[in-house]
C-alpha cells in the first residue's frame, strides 16, 4: 500500500482552480518533493492531504485512509511541519512538545522519553528548558520538525521546511531529515519547496507543479536526463570555429549556437550524452587550440524552467 | 540502535496517536489548558490586564465615584441677622464640622456671592433674607446644578436645617423607623463582586477570545487541527483554558477583597461558594467569548468589538448599579447576561451571607449558558484553515 494515493484531486476557490485533477502516489519510505513556483498549488495540495482543506472533488488516501471520510485516522497517521510556526514562543522547548504529545494521546513517562529522544535527534536537548522565543530561526525550525515527528507518524509533510533559513541552518535541517529517514526506513516524507538544491538533495522523486497541475514527475536525475537541451558548453579557441567544423559540432546534437565573441562559442546539448566533451575532442583534432572550456551540467532549475517557463507569476 | 524513531517503549498504537475516544479527548483538553496556564505566567502584560487592572479599577472607581460628598463649598448670605438666622448658621457650621459635607463661607453681599457661584467658587448660595421667619420669607437656595450630586446633597441638607429650625418641636412628625438588614457596607465593598466579575471578564477575553484568534492568526492552531483530537475536545479545551485563566484572576481578586475590605458575611462556606461561582461564571463568559469569535481571523475584530461587548455584558450586569432600576429593554439584556447571575450569586454569598443553596439557580443558569455556547461554538468552529 502506498502511503499516499491521490486521484484527480481538485480544489477550487470560487473561480480559481488551485489544484486541477492532481493524480500522484508516494511510495513507502520515499521522500517526494512538490516543486513549483508560488501559487502552483503545492500548499493547497498538502492541506488537502493533511485534512486542513476539503477537496472539491477527487479522492485521496493517506496511510490507506480516505481524507474525506476517515479524517481522524488520517490525522493520527501524519505529522506536519507547516510554514506557520506552530510552537508557542512563550513555552520552553520541552513544554511545547509536552503539549503537542498529549494531542496525540501520549502521556506521562512514555511522553517524556519520546521528547528526550526527539530533542536529541534534532540537537535541541541541551536547550530543552529554554524559552522557544529565544531560539534562532534554524533551531526553531528543528523544533517544529521534532514536533512533527514526535508521535512517530507514517508520513511527514513539510511545507517549505527551510524557507528563510541561512545556509548552515538549511544544511542542518537537511541532515536532520536524512537522519530521520535513516532511523525509520518506512517514513515517507512529502515536502514542498521552490529551492532546487533542496529538492535535488532530499528527494527521491520530484513532481514539478504549475497552475495546479503536475507537469512531470520522476527522480531528479531522470528529470535532468530527460531534457533535450540544458547542458551548457562554452568553448574559446585560438580562431573562430566556422564552416564545416561548426556543422560537425551541430551534427553531434548541439543547439542554440551563439558566438558572443569571434573566437568564442556557446551552445547547449542534451544532458548525459557527453556532447560537450565530444565537441572539444573534435575541434582539437581539427587543429584548433582550446583556450577555455566549460561544461555546465544541467540542474533541476533547468528542468524547472523548461517546464514552468520564465515568466513571473501573476504577470503573464 | 533501538531508537528506530518508532518509540519502542510505547506501543505502536499509542505512539502513532491512534488512541481515541475519551482518553484522547481528555488529554487534548489537558494539553490546551496546560499551554494556557504556562503562557499566562510568562506574559506579564496578561497578568496586569487580567488581575491587576480590576483591582486598580476597584480602588480608583470606588474612591472616586459614589463616595459620601465632602468639602462642598457653600456660601451663606445672612441678610436677616435675627435669632432664627443665627440658628440656621449654626446648623450650617454643624454640617461643616460634623459630616464635613460643606466648607462654609459667610459673604455679606448677595451679588458677590452669586457672582462667585457663577465663577465656580461655590456649589451653592443660601440666602437668608430680611425678615426671615417660619411664616414669612424663607431662605433661598441657589445651587450649581451642573454638578447634580453636590446640588442634591446641599439642597437636602439645607432643607433639613430649615425644617428643624422653623417648625416648633411639637409639629415635627416622627420619622419612620429604619433598620439595615446587614452590617454597614460602603460602596467599595458593594463594588467587590463587580470587580471579581471584571477580572473574570478580562481574563476570559484574553484567554478565551484573544488567544484563540491569535493562535489562528499566527498559525499555532494548525498544530491543533492536524491532530486526531476531536473538534469537540478542542472547543472544550479552549473554553476550559479560558475559564481556568479567568478563574485564577477572579479567585485572586476575591481573596484580595476578602483580606483588604470588610466582607462581614464572608464565611469560609461563602468563600467556597464564591469560588464555585467564579469558576462557573468564568466558564460561561469564556464560552461566550469563544462563541462570538469562533470564526474571527484577525485580532482587530476583537479590538473593534471589545467596547461593544464590554458595554453589553459588563455594564448591564448590575455590576455598578442595581439591575432592578434598569429600563425594561435593558433588563432583557441583563436577564440573558451570564455576568448578571455571577454578580447576583457573589453578592448573595459575600455581602448578604446567603446559604450556598440559594445560588443553585444562578449556577444552573451559568452552566446551561456555557453548554449552549459550547455546542454553538462547535457548530461554528472550522476544522479547516
Amino acid at each position: 500500500m502506498n502511503p499516499i494515493e491521490a486521484e484527480k484531486l481538485t480544489k477550487r476557490f470560487g473561480d480559481t482552480v488551485a489544484d486541477d485533477a492532481v493524480t500522484f502516489a508516494v511510495r513507502p519510505g520515499e521522500t517526494y518533493g512538490l516543486l513549483g513556483p508560488n501559487g502552483a498549488g503545492k500548499t493547497t495540495l498538502v492541506r488537502m492531504l493533511t485534512t486542513l482543506l476539503r477537496p472539491t472533488s477527487g479522492v485521496a488516501r493517506v496511510a490507506g485512509h480516505d481524507v474525506m471520510k476517515a479524517r481522524a485516522k488520517v490525522r493520527a497517521s501524519i505529522g506536519t511541519v507547516s510554514q506557520a510556526e506552530t510552537t508557542d514562543e512563550n513555552l520552553t522547548v520541552r513544554e511545547n512538545l509536552s503539549v503537542h504529545g498529549k494531542m496525540y494521546g501520549l502521556w506521562g513517562r512514555g511522553l517524556s522519553e519520546i521528547i528526550e529522544r526527539r530533542l536529541e535527534q534534532v540537537g535541541l536537548w541541551d536547550r530543552r528548558d529554554q524559552l522557544t522565543r529565544t531560539l534562532s530561526g534554524g533551531m526553531r525550525r528543528r523544533l517544529e520538525i521534532a514536533r512533527g515527528v514526535l508521535h512517530s507518524p507514517h508520513i511527514l509533510f513539510l511545507d517549505e521546511p527551510t524557507s528563510g533559513l541561512d545556509p548552515q541552518s538549511r544544511r542542518a535541517v537537511w541532515e536532520m531529515l536524512g537522519d530521520l529517514k535513516a532511523r525509520d526506513g518506512s517514513l515517507a516524507i512529502v515536502l514542498t519547496t521552490h529551492a532546487m538544491d533542496e529538492a535535488n538533495y532530499l528527494c527521491d522523486r520530484v513532481a514539478i507543479m504549475d497552475s495546479g497541475k503536475i507537469l512531470c514527475e520522476d527522480a531528479p536525475e531522470a528529470l535532468k536526463r530527460g531534457l533535450s537541451t540544458g547542458e551548457r558548453v562554452v568553448l574559446e579557441t585560438d580562431r573562430p570555429i566556422e564552416g564545416i567544423d561548426r556543422d560537425s559540432i551541430l551534427a553531434l546534437g548541439a543547439v542554440n549556437w551563439r558566438t558572443p565573441a569571434p573566437a568564442s562559442v556557446e551552445f547547449e546539448a542534451q544532458p548525459g550524452e557527453g556532447i560537450g566533451r565530444l565537441a572539444a575532442q573534435l575541434v582539437e583534432e581539427r587543429g584548433y587550440r582550446i583556450l577555455h572550456l566549460a561544461i555546465s551540467p544541467v540542474t533541476l532549475e533547468d528542468v524547472f524552467f523548461a517546464y514552468t517557463g520564465r515568466a513571473l507569476r501573476g504577470e503573464n | 540502535m533501538e531508537t528506530a524513531g518508532r518509540a519502542p517503549d510505547v506501543s505502536a498504537e499509542s505512539a502513532r496517536g491512534v488512541s481515541r475516544g475519551p482518553r484522547l479527548a481528555l488529554l487534548g483538553i489537558l494539553a490546551i489548558c496546560q499551554r494556557a496556564y504556562l503562557t499566562l505566567w510568562r506574559q506579564p502584560v496578561l497578568i496586569v490586564s487580567t488581575m491587576l487592572f480590576p483591582v486598580f479599577y476597584l480602588v480608583v472607581l470606588g474612591n472616586s465615584l459614589n463616595r459620601d460628598l465632602r468639602n462642598v463649598p457653600l456660601a451663606v448670605v445672612d441678610e436677616a441677622g435675627n435669632a432664627l438666622a443665627v440658628e440656621l448658621r449654626r446648623g450650617v457650621l454643624a454640617l461643616e464640622t460634623g459630616r464635613a459635607l460643606v466648607v462654609a463661607a459667610f459673604p455679606a453681599d448677595r451679588e458677590e456671592a452669586l457672582a462667585d457661584l457663577r465663577r465656580g467658587r461655590y456649589r451653592g448660595v443660601w440666602i437668608l433674607p430680611h425678615g426671615l421667619s417660619p411664616s414669612g420669607p424663607a431662605p433661598a437656595f441657589i445651587g450649581d446644578n451642573t454638578d447634580r450630586f453636590s446640588y442634591d446633597a446641599l439642597e437636602t441638607a439645607l432643607a433639613e436645617i430649615w425644617r428643624e429650625a422653623a417648625s416648633p418641636p411639637s409639629a415635627r412628625t416622627s420619622e419612620s423607623a429604619r433598620l439595615e438588614a446587614y452590617p454597614y457596607l460602603d460602596y467599595l465593598t458593594y463594588l467587590g463582586p463587580a470587580v471579581v466579575c471584571l477580572a473574570i471578564f478580562m481574563g476570559s477575553m484574553v484567554a478565551g477570545g484573544l488567544q484563540v484568534i491569535e493562535d489562528r492568526m499566527y498559525g499555532y492552531h494548525e498544530g491543533y487541527l492536524v491532530t486526531p483530537v476531536s473538534t469537540g475536545a478542542i472547543v472544550a479545551g479552549h473554553m476550559l483554558a479560558g475559564s481556568l485563566v479567568a478563574s485564577l484572576a477572579g479567585g485572586l481578586v476575591l481573596f484580595v477583597i476578602a483580606f483588604f475590605t470588610p466582607l462581614p458575611m464572608a464565611t469560609p462556606e461563602a468563600i467556597g461558594g464564591g469560588l464555585v461561582t467564579v469558576f462557573l461564571t468564568s466558564l460561561a463568559i469564556s464560552a461566550l467569548w469563544f462563541c462570538l469569535f469562533a470564526r474571527a481571523r484577525k485580532s482587530s475584530v476583537l479590538r473593534g468589538m471589545f467596547g461593544i461587548i464590554n458595554v453589553l455584558v459588563f455594564f448591564p450586569s448590575g455590576a455598578l448599579y442595581p439591575v432592578e432600576s434598569y429600563p425594561k429593554w435593558l433588563r432583557v439584556v441583563a436577564d440573558v447576561n451570564p455576568l448578571t447571575y455571577g454578580m447576583t450569586a457573589l453578592r448573595d454569598l459575600l455581602l448578604r451571607g446567603a446559604p450556598v443553596a440559594s445560588c443553585y439557580a444562578e449556577w444552573a443558569f451559568l452552566l446551561t449558558f456555557a453548554l449552549v455556547c459550547g455546542v454553538l461554538t462547535q457548530v461554528l468552529f472550522r476544522r479547516e484553515v
